[in-house]
């Protein structure tokens, strides 16, 4: 009996010293916080998010997204808007994001900054192929799922849930936008608000898990 | 005040408290995991579910030794405290199923289930949810990915529905969607069928704290000496034991409803000693 009441004790003893261990000097608690609880687990939902466009995990021949997007991602969901000279169809969507996020600058600028879009942060990265760097030339290949390889392209890198971490996920829409129904500037302008809210609902169920998240 | 009064008081106060995750309401997030079965998918949970953390810490070859010791941790004071009490005084789906435990009684009646319940093989049908907490939870997951939380019907019931209701049309079902509707209906059959027919056969975090009851200082304590064999204690237990030959058994979830049903009052919680 005795002896049986010590193996009790001390089996108390063992573990709740071992948990309190754990939570003093192990990150754990948190770990389980951000990993796990924050984190909308999609496999536990049987559910997946819908959206105007399909969001993939998988970048072209599975080249690793660019260093400057995932620096970016740590703000908000990333818009990479890819144009270009003597382009009509770069013309007609220009005016329109630049509506999207109420910003200005020139058409062949180089512009990036960390935009609002109704309160949440989005880092807008506009891309004039003719007039930019090597390396924000050399991603526009990376997210170009359809192999399209034309301009206007818009890219909205995201997170995601993948089967229990975080990742980056992304979507990219070519030309007007003209297979998704929009004929007009304001059709355009909704659209691109819609999946925007997307991107943003999708980042914020995923934020707390994502690695680079500081 | 009676026994399974203060059980239900018990049961409902942590059902609520184990919901104050809800955004705002207070939105209580916590790094713990439950010590019983619920799902950090439900938009008001305020921790982790135990076996979450057991598959991310195997997930693709993987080991973390931290998200596989913590759960087992917590379960494990709370296993050697109160061996399987969990289940009874604290799990939401415990709470479930005492609701619907009036129409298994009924069920229990019948003589087809009499014949059921009669057979040998029953009591290894209780098996199963070790071979589930190993296979589905562990080796799946350390080989393929998770499985488990992809067709879990308690993830279902506390996660998918309530946040199909709270967000319509945002969310379309994935490819296990229709497999997990399927679980899932066959648990709510089950749990009415059979009184605590998903702790007996089916329930991994039971599996967890079931050998716990085996060192616990709280447990149910028989005088064999004294029981004139009744049975009144074995029909009233809702996980089907043969009450008056247990002696810490794995199964015995501690809700008392032997203790108040026994008529010589032969049957006690004791605190500790064998």
């Amino acid at each position: 009996m005795k002896k049986f009441f010590a193996l009790q004790v001390c089996a108390v003893l063992l573990i709740s010293g071992a948990l309190g261990g754990m939570f003093a000097l192990t990150p754990v608690y948190d770990e389980v916080r951000s990993g796990i609880v924050l984190v909308l687990c999609l496999s536990c939902l049987k559910l997946e998010p819908k959206t105007l466009a399909d969001f993939t995990f998988e970048t072209v021949d599975n080249q690793p997204h660019p260093g400057f997007v995932l620096e970016n991602l740590s703000h908000g969901p990333v818009f990479l808007h890819y144009s270009g000279d003597a382009c009509a169809g770069c013309d007609v969507m220009y005016p329109v994001v630049k509506d999207l996020f109420s910003i200005d600058y020139g058409k062949q600028d180089m512009f990036h900054s960390i935009v609002s879009f109704e309160n949440s942060s989005v880092a807008y990265i506009y891309v004039n192929i003719h007039h930019t760097t090597p390396e924000l030339r050399s991603a526009q290949p990376i997210y170009d799922k359809d192999h399209v390889a034309g301009i206007p392209m818009f890219t909205i890198v995201t997170l995601g849930y993948d089967n229990g971490k975080v990742k980056p996920k992304y979507t990219t829409l070519y030309g007007t936008l003209a297979t998704y129904g929009c004929n007009t500037d304001a059709q355009r302008l909704v659209f691109l608000q819609q999946l925007l809210r997307e991107s943003i609902d999708m980042y914020n169920e995923n934020e707390a898990g994502y690695p680079h998240h500081s | 005040m009676k026994l399974q009064v203060k059980r239900l008081i018990s049961q409902v106060i942590l059902f609520f408290s184990a919901n104050l995750g809800y955004p705002g309401y207070p939105g209580l997030k916590t790094g713990f995991c439950y010590p019983f079965f619920y799902c950090q998918a439900c938009p008001a949970a305020t921790s982790a579910c135990p076996l979450r953390s057991l598959e991310q810490s195997v997930d693709q070859g993987s080991f973390t030794w931290r998200l596989f010791l913590f759960p087992l941790l917590i379960i494990g004071f709370l296993g050697v405290l109160t061996g399987r009490a969990v289940c009874a005084w604290a799990c939401p789906i415990g709470l479930l199923q005492r609701g619907t435990g009036r129409v298994a009684r009924k069920v229990k009646k019948t003589p087809l289930a009499r014949k059921l319940g009669a057979q040998k093989a029953e009591k290894y049908f209780r098996y199963t949810k070790y071979a589930l907490l190993i296979s589905l939870v562990f080796v799946t997951s350390y080989l393929i990915g998770f499985i488990f939380t992809d067709i879990c019907p308690v993830g279902f019931l506390t996660g998918t529905i309530p946040v199909l209701i709270l967000n319509p049309g945002k969310f379309v079902p994935n490819f296990f969607f229709p497999v997990a509707l399927v679980i899932f209906a066959l648990f709510i059959v089950l749990i009415f069928l059979i009184e605590r027919g998903w702790c007996r056969y089916f329930c991994p975090v039971g599996a967890l704290l079931g050998p716990f009851n085996k060192i616990s200082f709280l447990h149910i304590a028989v005088d064999a000496k004294e029981c004139v064999h009744c049975n009144v204690c074995s029909y009233e237990c809702p996980m089907g034991i043969d009450v008056p030959n247990m002696h810490r058994d794995p199964e015995c979830i501690l809700c008392g409803k032997c203790v108040t049903a026994c008529p010589n009052e032969l049957i006690t919680f004791e605190g500790r000693g064998r």
